[in-house]
């Protein structure tokens, strides 16, 4: 695979495609999870007023250098996860940057806004970004544990780790998704989804009574609105990896979107049944449900 | 040539002579003694000039005109001669140091002095038993004359004990000598050789009288109460003459003893000695005052040339080399440390603090301490070597495993007393500095530097005072006068040069290791110029260090590998001691060290099987099911040194503690020398295999429960330098993983992570060091907010820890790359679920690191800080241009040694075709992800700059506070015990188990010394039972074997 | 005879250890030694003997040509003169260390002497 300028408006084609739709899929969850709430939730078109009028406040202040640089690296980092990655199986047009790196990049590029997001939150000087953020890395490193090992595995069981590649070997039927040639990977893949979507039982992080929305508590307008344009392209950047790795990848749009879309509702499904639980709760619950499944996911294979 | 008998009769006959002087005229006296002393040395001397280099030969004296066994006859040899010029130099120098003594008491304390150097000189040269006898019992009432010169009261005690041993010694030997005669009808000692049979078959009795009254002589633990109390109540000089000389004469009595006791006794002999050398050793680790520690390190000394004496029957033609090598040793840094310990007033090993103002006194020390553990370039460590060799040829493991033990605890309770003298408070006593004691010292310098000259020139293994490296390390020793930055740019000339003059033989791996040792060193050494003043005592050390890892890396042979593994050793633990709270913590890593360079050493002796020029490529031919254990014996030892976990625990605190610009130096380049190690070892030996276990497994479980734990407990620190050791651990569990996955990759990986960590962990160290300059701290909680003061060192920690936790685009993803294709072709993979979990554990502490002191809260006693100086600021400027060149183009340097790794891996290396480097599994486009990354940087920072241009700076505490304003950085600056939650979920695994489990060793040594030196009751009748004891107990063992 | 003087030479070295192990008299002690050295100079000179023949001393009564069958060894007896000038020696030392001791502590018992230790 190699470089082509053409590559670039087709990535930004990709971009556009994926925050609309984005904005659309965050709306709809949110109403879902009001419903299910009997509450009657927000008008599906929402997310675009609020961006509109976050990027339009005037107001704003800095606290310094990093904390200016802190949505740029979140935003950075959600919109290169998601070029890294194919997004269209077989479309040259849709295979985005993929050129650049294989699986590992991606999979480490995820750290790349979150390391940035929890540096700009730490300038800011506000205790409950701090303790946000202390609580997510916390969190994260458990909750990353299971999906590594699926990874391991998967990339084991197709001797591979190219995301195409992974892709390729998925086709021809829905029982050669990785879902059902290795089950255990996907199982514990699908815990490790839980944990890092950031709806409950796993969304200390943010929570909004104790440490009103962690993380982002001193962000506002524009800053604001390069994290939620990040928040819509995030989940779907991250489902993509989820969907190319386990679920057979999509090959055109419509599958694509019903596969995210259902992807995104096991969190949600999960969320609104349990409650929240505290951080040393959340890391032993994945290291002692969640990583055997990836142990013997590696074993298996 | 003069004859030898001069010696005695000058010393008899001046000793009657000074009798005839009249009492005031002390100066002649006085005269006289040295005159007479200076001649028996220069008679001494010359034989020992004729007999080592003017090809003269053995010469018997025949004294009454008529052959033995009708009278007596002494002989003089290349042994003899050496040794007597030995006791006429001690016994010259110590007269010098009397000086004032000797003016005091007159000439019947010189004429004693005299008959005590003469009566020494006889017993190393007679060989007839019953002078020998004479000569022993001469010495004996000289020793009680000269413990009289001592100032202290109890000096009067104590001889009377000795007297009353040496009474039972002298009735031991007599009976002995007597049946010994009656057995063979001569007393001429080769006679008696000769019908040793006879000898020891009707009058073993006889025999095992006399051996064990010598014996008894050399004070052997445990019937050596009296010996303990002379040494340390006498006169420091008189036990200095005591401990080298009369130790000397006594021990080559022994070993004309053992030519008529034959191989038959050799046994006994090493039994003893091993006995005395552990259990002394042990002894003194309970001591705290000087003289007594040196005694019982006397006591070792001799145990350990008893121990050698007993291995004649295998040591061959090295036997001289080796014993005298150790004894020759032993003489002189005995000798100097007594003559040291009168000019400190205090008699706690404290005390010794006050040679602190004195740069050559502690340079005496440091030699004198050098010279008695056996470091390179001493003699005793060139006997060791052999004499360890020889032993693991001879397959006697087990005296072999005993002498390292005690080595062990010796240099454990030097290096202890170093660092006190180093770091301890300093007395206010100032060391009496009255010129000729001075120079006495400064004397047994000169003769120990002269013997590790004479033994490195007999060694077959090449002289390591003709090595450029040490050479150079050494002369730094001769510019201490200098200012820091001339030292320094001389310092960084000659890391460059070595670099260029060796850069044409490098293969591409010695040449990674070589540009991080020496072309790094350099970087690193631009730091040091922020350091005013003279810095007296950094230099030698860190040349030392780097002229030990220069010549590792080039080291063919396992002697000059391990030469320079003992250098670099040295080196670094000179380095260390010199921060401010590091003594417990080098001392720590000293003994982890020195066991590792132990094992190593044991590890080298069992594969050459007595091959002394032992090549290490030589290592690949080592049959099993030795093969196993020589490999684990080296593997442990390279571990010790990239502190895996079990024996990490010296690590932090000496990577903490260390200088501001000694931390980089220790973590980035010394820790590689444990990996260059382990490469060499995998190199050479591949996958061993012991009772069915694969080695490499085991390694690979140890790197990643290194990665785990080291990860772990570096969340938990609260000093900032700390998390960056533990930090290292974890790394350096990362390249042992990849090293023992014994793949392409890993080892790549493995590679990677030399640079790497180098690079980034240097430049953290750096940046950090420079914060706790500034602001005084190392506690980051105390921190906060500093990024708009020290705004350079922020982005050098900033992109050090994006390179630290593997996050593209910086080179740490490389790494990560590496390791998961490497992992695709492992064979175990178990380990990599730790792995994996270590992993993301890496970013709690880096956002630690970088959040309480950079971001948060600024602290009032903060806000006039100034950034780093700009020396410490250079070096992280120049790193962070590296790692961004290394993320970009990290073929430039891999690439050779990928294709390098094809001899040994030929599948699975990368493909470097292009921009994109391509694996079996899978590929990585360095630059364009730099590119790609930049560019949707570049582009949302310039969208974000555009809606938010009017942007305005607020106050720290200006921000969205429930209800009320924050007013106290330190109370709402969020950083202390930071991830409160992570130790509640898994903080069980950071209990400190192996903290706690060397701990109760070394508390269980310490116990046990303290208890059992109870046995020393001070009652020199229970003395004299115990020596009478001692004599049962050996002969019981020795007819009962 | 000669079994006799060597047994009572042994018996003397054995009194001389016991005293000297268990008198707590440094006095008493340094008698002691010099029993158990009596005994070894005994011992020694029991050695040398043989039965019928006479003192080495060369003279009238015995000429040089059959003094290797007449008379006994000699040599014992020369080292028991060393040994007894020797023994004079050390012993006169030892009471010279009595005496210093007495002087600055003012005591004979061993037991006293025993600041210096472990």
């Amino acid at each position: 695979m190699e470089f082509e300028w053409i590559k670039i408006p087709y990535s930004l084609l990709t971009l556009f495609i994926v925050i609309n739709f984005g904005l659309l899929l965050t709306a709809l969850i949110q109403k879902i999870g009001a419903r299910v709430g009997r509450r009657h939730g927000i008008p599906i078109y929402q997310n675009y007023i609020d961006l509109i009028k976050n990027y339009a406040i005037r107001s704003s202040i800095t606290h310094g250098f990093m904390f200016y640089l802190g949505p740029v690296f979140r935003l950075s980092g959600g919109v290169g996860l998601l070029l890294f990655v194919p997004t269209i199986y077989g479309s040259e047009m849709f295979s985005n940057l993929s050129f650049a790196g294989d699986l590992i990049l991606a999979l480490y590029f995820v750290f790349f806004g979150a390391l940035g997001m929890a540096l700009g939150a730490g300038e800011s000087g506000h205790p409950h970004a701090a303790i946000g953020v202390s609580r997510g890395l916390s969190q994260m490193t458990a909750a990353e544990l299971p999906f590594a090992l699926a990874v391991f595995s998967v990339a084991l069981q197709y001797q591979t780790l190219s995301v195409t590649d992974i892709v390729a070997a998925q086709q021809g039927g829905v029982l050669n998704w990785t879902l059902f040639t290795n089950p255990f990977a996907v199982t514990a893949a699908m815990f490790s989804f839980l944990g890092s979507m950031m709806r409950p039982p796993f969304d200390v992080v943010l929570a909004p009574q104790e440490i009103p929305i962690g993380p982002p508590t001193e962000y506002h307008s524009s800053y604001l609105a390069l994290m939620q344009t990040n928040r819509v392209i995030f989940p779907v950047a991250k489902i993509v990896i989820y969907m190319n790795l386990f679920f057979g990848g999509a090959a055109s749009w419509p599958v694509f979107f019903l596969k995210v879309f259902l992807i995104y509702m096991v969190s949600v499904f999960v969320g609104v049944a349990f409650p929240r639980f505290r951080v040393e709760q959340s890391i032993r619950w994945f290291l002692i449900w969640a990583m055997p499944l990836g142990i013997l996911a590696i074993v298996l294979v | 040539m003069v004859n030898a008998i001069f010696i005695i009769a000058t010393g008899l006959g001046t000793a009657f002579l000074l009798g005839l002087l009249k009492d005031e005229w002390r100066t002649a006296a006085y005269g006289i003694t040295l005159a007479a002393l200076a001649l028996m040395s220069w008679i001494a001397a010359s034989w020992v000039a004729a007999l080592a280099w003017g090809g003269a030969a053995t010469v018997d004296i025949f004294t009454a005109g008529t052959e033995p066994p009708f009278a007596i006859n002494l002989r003089m040899g290349l042994p003899e001669a050496v040794l007597t010029l030995l006791v006429n130099l001690a016994s010259l120098l110590a007269a010098v140091y009397l000086r004032d003594t000797m003016f005091k008491q007159g000439r019947r304390a010189m004429a004693v002095l005299l008959i005590f150097a003469m009566a020494l000189c006889g017993i190393i040269l007679t060989r007839d038993l019953f002078n020998l006898f004479v000569f022993f019992e001469l010495t004996v009432i000289s020793t009680g004359g000269l413990i009289l010169l001592s100032r202290d009261k109890r000096a009067l005690g104590a001889g009377f004990k000795y007297l009353i041993a040496s009474q039972v010694i002298s009735i031991l030997l007599l009976v002995g000598i007597i049946f010994s005669y009656h057995a063979t009808g001569t007393l001429n000692i080769d006679g008696m050789a000769s019908m040793s049979a006879q000898l020891l078959q009707g009058g073993s009795l006889a025999f095992f009288l006399m051996f064990i009254a010598i014996v008894a002589e050399l004070k052997p633990f445990p019937a050596n109460g009296w010996a303990l109390d002379i040494y340390e109540s006498a006169h420091p000089a008189f036990s200095a003459m005591l401990s080298a000389a009369a130790g000397s004469a006594a021990l080559f009595a022994v070993d004309k003893l053992l030519l008529i006791g034959g191989t038959q006794w050799l046994p006994v002999a090493t039994a003893i000695g091993i006995v005395s050398f552990i259990g002394a050793n042990l002894f003194a680790l309970a001591q705290n005052v000087d003289r007594r520690t040196l005694g019982y390190s006397s006591i070792a000394q001799i145990g350990l040339v008893l121990t050698v004496l007993g291995q004649r029957d295998i040591l061959g033609d090295s036997y001289l080399y080796i014993a005298g090598g150790i004894l020759l040793a032993h003489a002189i840094s005995k000798a100097g440390l007594y003559w040291l310990s009168g000019l400190v007033e205090g008699r706690e090993l404290t005390a010794w603090t006050a040679l602190r103002g004195r740069p050559l006194l502690i340079f005496a020390f440091v030699t004198f301490l050098a010279l008695l553990i056996g470091l390179p370039p001493f003699p005793g460590f060139y006997a060791k070597w052999d004499l360890i060799h020889t032993l693991a040829a001879q397959d006697r493991i087990m005296l072999l495993t005993l002498i390292l033990f005690g080595a062990l605890i010796e240099a454990g309770y030097l290096f202890r007393w170093f660092g006190y003298v180093i770091k301890r408070e300093q007395t206010t006593e100032r060391v009496a500095c009255t010129p000729h004691k001075v120079a006495v010292v400064y004397g047994a310098v000169i003769a120990g530097w002269t013997a590790a000259y004479l033994w490195g020139n007999l060694s077959p293994h090449g002289n390591l005072l003709h090595t450029l490296p040490l050479l150079f390390a050494l002369g730094f020793l001769l510019l201490e006068w200098l200012p820091v930055w001339i030292k320094n740019t001389i310092a960084i000339i000659g890391l460059v040069a070595w670099f260029i003059l060796g850069f044409p033989d490098y293969d591409p791996l010695q040449l990674i290791f070589a540009a991080v040792i020496l072309i790094g060193g350099a970087l690193i050494l631009l730091s040091s110029y922020h350091v005013q003043g003279r810095r007296i005592g950094f230099y030698p050390s860190a040349m030392l260090m780097y002229a030990g890892l220069a010549m590792l890396i080039t080291a063919d042979d396992s002697f000059s590998f391990f030469a320079a593994w003992e250098s670099l050793t040295v080196g670094s633990y000179f380095l260390i001691l010199r921060g401010k709270h590091s003594e417990p913590h080098a001392l720590s890593y000293i003994i982890f060290s020195l066991g590792g360079a132990f094992l190593i050493l044991a590890g080298f002796a069992l594969a050459s099987q007595g091959v002394m020029d032992f090549q290490l490529q030589a290592l690949g031919q080592v049959t099993e099911p030795l093969s196993a254990w020589v490999f684990m014996l080296l593997a442990i030892g390279f571990m010790t040194k990239t502190a895996a976990i079990g024996v990490h625990i010296w690590l932090p605190g000496a990577h903490a503690e260390a200088e501001t610009d000694v931390s980089p130096m220790v973590s980035g380049i010394l820790l590689k020398a444990g990996l260059f190690g382990l490469f060499m070892l995998l190199m050479n030996m591949g996958k061993q295999q012991l009772y069915g276990i694969e080695l490499t497994h085991v390694m690979l479980w140890i790197g990643a429960l290194s990665a785990l734990l080291g990860n772990l407990m570096a969340i938990f620190q609260e000093d900032a330098k700390r998390l960056l050791a533990y930090s290292s651990i974890g790394q350096m569990g990362y390249a042992l993983f990849g090293l023992a996955m014994m793949n392409h990759l890993g080892w790549l990986m493995a590679l990677m992570f030399v640079i790497n960590h180098y690079i980034y962990k240097s430049m953290l160290f750096l940046s950090v060091g420079g914060i706790a300059k500034r602001t005084g701290t190392r506690e980051m909680y105390r921190m906060g907010g500093l990024i708009t003061l020290m705004p350079l060192s922020f982005i050098a920690v900033l992109i050090g820890i994006i390179a630290v936790s593997g996050v593209p685009p910086l080179s740490g993803f490389g790494g990560r790359w590496i390791f998961y294709n490497a992992i695709m072709t492992a064979d175990h993979r178990l380990p990599m679920i730790i792995i994996f979990l270590a992993g993301p554990i890496a970013f709690l502490y880096l956002f630690r690191l970088i959040h309480t002191i950079f971001l948060g809260q600024l602290k009032d006693e903060h806000r006039r800080l100034k950034e780093a100086p700009f020396w410490l600021i250079l070096p992280q400027m120049i790193y962070v241009a590296c790692l961004l060149i290394f993320a970009v183009v990290p073929g430039m340097a891999l690439r050779h040694v990928d294709s390098y790794l094809n001899q040994f891996f030929p599948n699975h290396g990368l493909n470097w075709e292009g921009l994109t480097i391509t694996s079996s599994f899978g590929y990585w486009s360095p630059i364009s992800i730099m590119l790609v990354i930049g560019t949707i940087f570049a582009t949302v920072l310039a969208w974000l700059l555009f809606v938010n241009r009017k942007a305005q700076k607020v106050k720290q505490f200006n921000m969205v506070f429930a209800a009320e304003r924050p007013y106290r950085p330190e109370t709402t600056h969020y950083a202390w015990n930071f991830f409160a939650p992570y130790r509640k979920a898994l903080g069980f695994l950071t209990q400190p188990l192996v903290t706690r489990f060397w701990e109760a060793l070394t508390d269980l040594l310490h116990s046990l010394a303290e208890l059992l030196r109870r046995f020393y009751c001070g009652n020199g009748q229970t003395y004299a039972i115990h020596l009478l004891g001692f004599v049962v107990v050996v002969y019981l063992l020795k007819v009962g074997l | 005879m000669s079994y006799i003087a060597m047994t009572t030479g042994f018996i003397l070295i054995l009194i001389g250890f016991y005293g000297a192990l268990t008198n707590r008299n440094i006095l008493r002690m340094i008698i002691a030694f010099t029993v158990a050295n009596t005994g070894v100079n005994l011992v020694l000179v029991a050695v040398g003997y043989m039965r019928g023949r006479t003192a080495p001393i060369l003279d009238a009564a015995v000429p040089v040509t059959e003094a290797a069958a007449r008379i006994i060894d000699p040599i014992p007896q020369a080292l028991v003169l060393t040994a007894i000038v020797i023994g004079v020696g050390v012993t006169a030392l030892m009471l010279a260390f009595v005496y210093k001791l007495y002087a600055t502590r003012g005591s004979l018992d061993i037991s006293n002497y025993t600041e210096l230790k472990w």
